[in-house]
């Protein structure tokens, strides 16, 4: 599901519980709103009750017509209040409970009309007054007290919703905000470490997933930069490697030098003495020139191979053997740099799974970078060893070395040391490629003293 | 008078092979080495009029050839042949007093005629 989706539901649930928790709440209130009113009220008849029972007491003590009077005119005015507060009343204790109410008022006032006219008589009527006057009293004053208990019980209650939902809010707030953090931190942690293998050179891409979040598509969209920069990154392996063709080729110009003068010094020496030299010489010259034909086309070939697009192919190789072709390329740089060539490689040596064209450019970038580091008639020494698991070659030179604060640098993109002379794009194409094969590339170097390029790559 | 002695140093053997057939058609007695060090040492036996050597080679190269020549035999001639013709080893060439600088692929022509210059006494006269 959406994040964006997730955050609205999770949030639309939050809403409608609190929404919930006040309807509740004003619920509660109007209840106890209208059984206050009530009680008010039933406080007033209470008390419109007591006046009357007062009267009656007096009637009965001094025989005074003036009470009956008042009693009568109390009763009338507690009737008249029932009437106008009916419909509270009726809401706080229900119609039935109106009606015994009216029916006791009723009830009182019949055994008041009842009593004797001017007198006293056998006192049953009044015995009646008194028991009825006693009943209303008592019911009215029942009925008020439960109502104020009910609402007492009410505000309780409210107290108790108000808390649960108060606890259950927080708690489904920090479970949703829970959730949804998880799953957002679970992805940028994916996608975090997506970003960052793509940083040391690995450009893995993530499964792609139908219908994810937003994070998702993120992380999709990471992905296929990682594509992007992985395509990007083999252009710029063979934009480099046509850059060292340019080196190579000005050598390689020298070396073709040699057996094309070869070939011409027999052909103007044929030319001149065909007519004295015996056939067999003659044939030998001829076999000599076809031989250093030979020797122009491999020559090319080397070069034509190493400047060839190549896909990744990994085989199984010996990084002596990878020197060993390697050395050729560079052959006429050492040459014309009157450079002194030491090679220590240790046979046997543990094979390496590798795409030779690859890390055979890795060689011809580090043996060029050296041949321009000692300028001329340095000392270069290429050596291979097996160490736990692992087999490395390291090229060590005699030349100026590298100042320490550039050291951190050396193989990021574009960064170059040799001004118009170099892409700086040698060694960061040399450290992704080390990289592609689970190896690395490591430097040492002091100023002054020389450099050490190693190589290193798991045995298999 | 002998014929002339002509010494080629050339790591490429048949570069000397190649010339040592068409200078002893034309009467030079030719020796050829493929490396620098033993012609040196040969110097110290025999005596010869011009030393062909090439520039780049691997051990002692020719430009030691040539100064070490001039330091002990100054009246030898010193032709330089190369594989790698920039101005700078024209240059150092040119500075080390050589008499000739031929870039490679060589004309065999030209290699005569520059011989054939080294070894006229006027030349020489000349020069000296």
């Amino acid at each position: 599901m959406k994040i964006e989706r997730q955050i609205i539901l999770s949030n639309s649930l939050v809403m409608l519980l609190i929404a919930l928790m006040r309807a509740v709440g004003y619920q509660s209130l109007s209840v106890i709103l209208t059984k206050l009113r009530f009680v008010e009220i039933a406080d007033d008849l209470n008390a419109g009750f007591l006046e009357t029972r007062l009267s009656e007491k007096n009637y009965f003590l001094y025989a005074d017509p003036k009470a009956l009077e008042a009693i009568g005119q109390k009763l009338a005015s507690t009737e008249e209040a029932i009437d106008r507060s009916r419909e509270e009343i009726e809401a706080a204790i229900g119609p039935e409970n109106l009606a015994l109410l009216r029916a006791k008022v009723r009830g009182y006032q019949l055994a008041l009309a009842a009593l004797p006219e001017g007198g006293r008589g056998d006192g049953k009527a009044e015995a009646v007054l008194r028991a009825r006057g006693q009943d209303l009293r008592e019911f009215s004053g029942t009925t008020t007290g439960l109502e104020r208990q009910a609402v007492n019980r009410i505000i309780g209650s409210a107290k108790t919703v108000l808390f649960v939902s108060f606890v259950a809010f927080f708690a489904l707030a920090f479970a949703v905000s829970h959730f949804v953090s998880q799953r957002i931190v679970r992805s940028l942690r994916t996608i975090e470490a997506l970003a960052r293998s793509i940083s040391q050179g690995s450009f893995q891409q993530l499964p792609r997933r139908e219908g994810g979040d937003e994070l998702d598509a993120v992380a999709a969209a990471l992905s296929s930069m990682s594509e992007e920069l992985e395509h990007r990154e083999e252009q710029i392996i063979q934009a480099r490697k046509l850059a060292s063709i340019g080196v190579l080729t000005a050598g390689v110009t020298h070396e073709l030098t040699n057996p094309v003068n070869n070939i011409s010094m027999i052909a103007q020496t044929l030319a001149e003495l065909h007519a004295q030299l015996p056939a067999e010489k003659q044939l030998e010259m001829v076999g000599q020139i076809d031989s250093e034909t030979d020797r122009i086309k491999r020559i090319i070939k080397n070069l034509l191979d190493f400047s060839k697009p190549q896909g990744t192919r990994l085989a199984k190789t010996s990084l002596n053997d990878l020197a060993k072709k390697a050395l050729p390329l560079v052959q006429n740089q050492l040459t014309v740099s009157n450079i002194e060539l030491t090679q220590a490689l240790t046979e046997p040596l543990p094979q390496v799974l590798v795409d030779e064209h690859q890390v055979q450019q890795v060689l011809v970038n580090l043996i060029v970078n050296a041949v321009q580091a000692m300028g001329t008639g340095g000392h270069l020494t290429i050596s291979t060893r097996a160490t736990a698991g692992r087999v490395e070659l390291s090229i060590q030179d005699n030349g100026q070395g590298i100042a320490p604060e550039h050291l951190p640098q050396i193989f990021d993109p574009f960064f170059s040391t040799k001004g118009t002379q170099g892409t700086g794009l040698g060694l960061s194409v040399s450290y992704g490629i080390m990289k592609n094969h689970n190896g690395e590339i490591k430097v040492e170097s002091r100023l002054g003293v020389g450099t050490t390029f190693t190589i290193g790559l798991p045995a298999v | 008078m002998g014929a002339h002695r002509i010494m080629v140093i050339d790591d490429e053997r048949i570069v000397g092979e190649m010339a040592k057939l068409s200078l002893e058609a034309e009467g030079y007695r030719v020796e050829t080495f493929v490396d620098a060090q033993p012609a040196l040492a040969r110097l110290e036996e025999a005596t010869f009029e011009v030393i062909i050597t090439d520039y780049k080679m691997r051990g002692v190269d020719g430009m030691e050839v040539l100064k070490h020549v001039r330091k002990a035999h100054p009246n030898v001639k010193v032709i330089m042949i190369t594989a790698f013709a920039n101005l700078d080893t024209a240059i150092e060439a040119l500075r080390g007093e050589v008499h000739d600088f031929f870039p490679k692929p060589v004309k065999l022509k030209d290699l005569k005629a520059s011989i054939h210059r080294a070894l006229d006494p006027t030349e020489r006269a000349a020069h000296e």
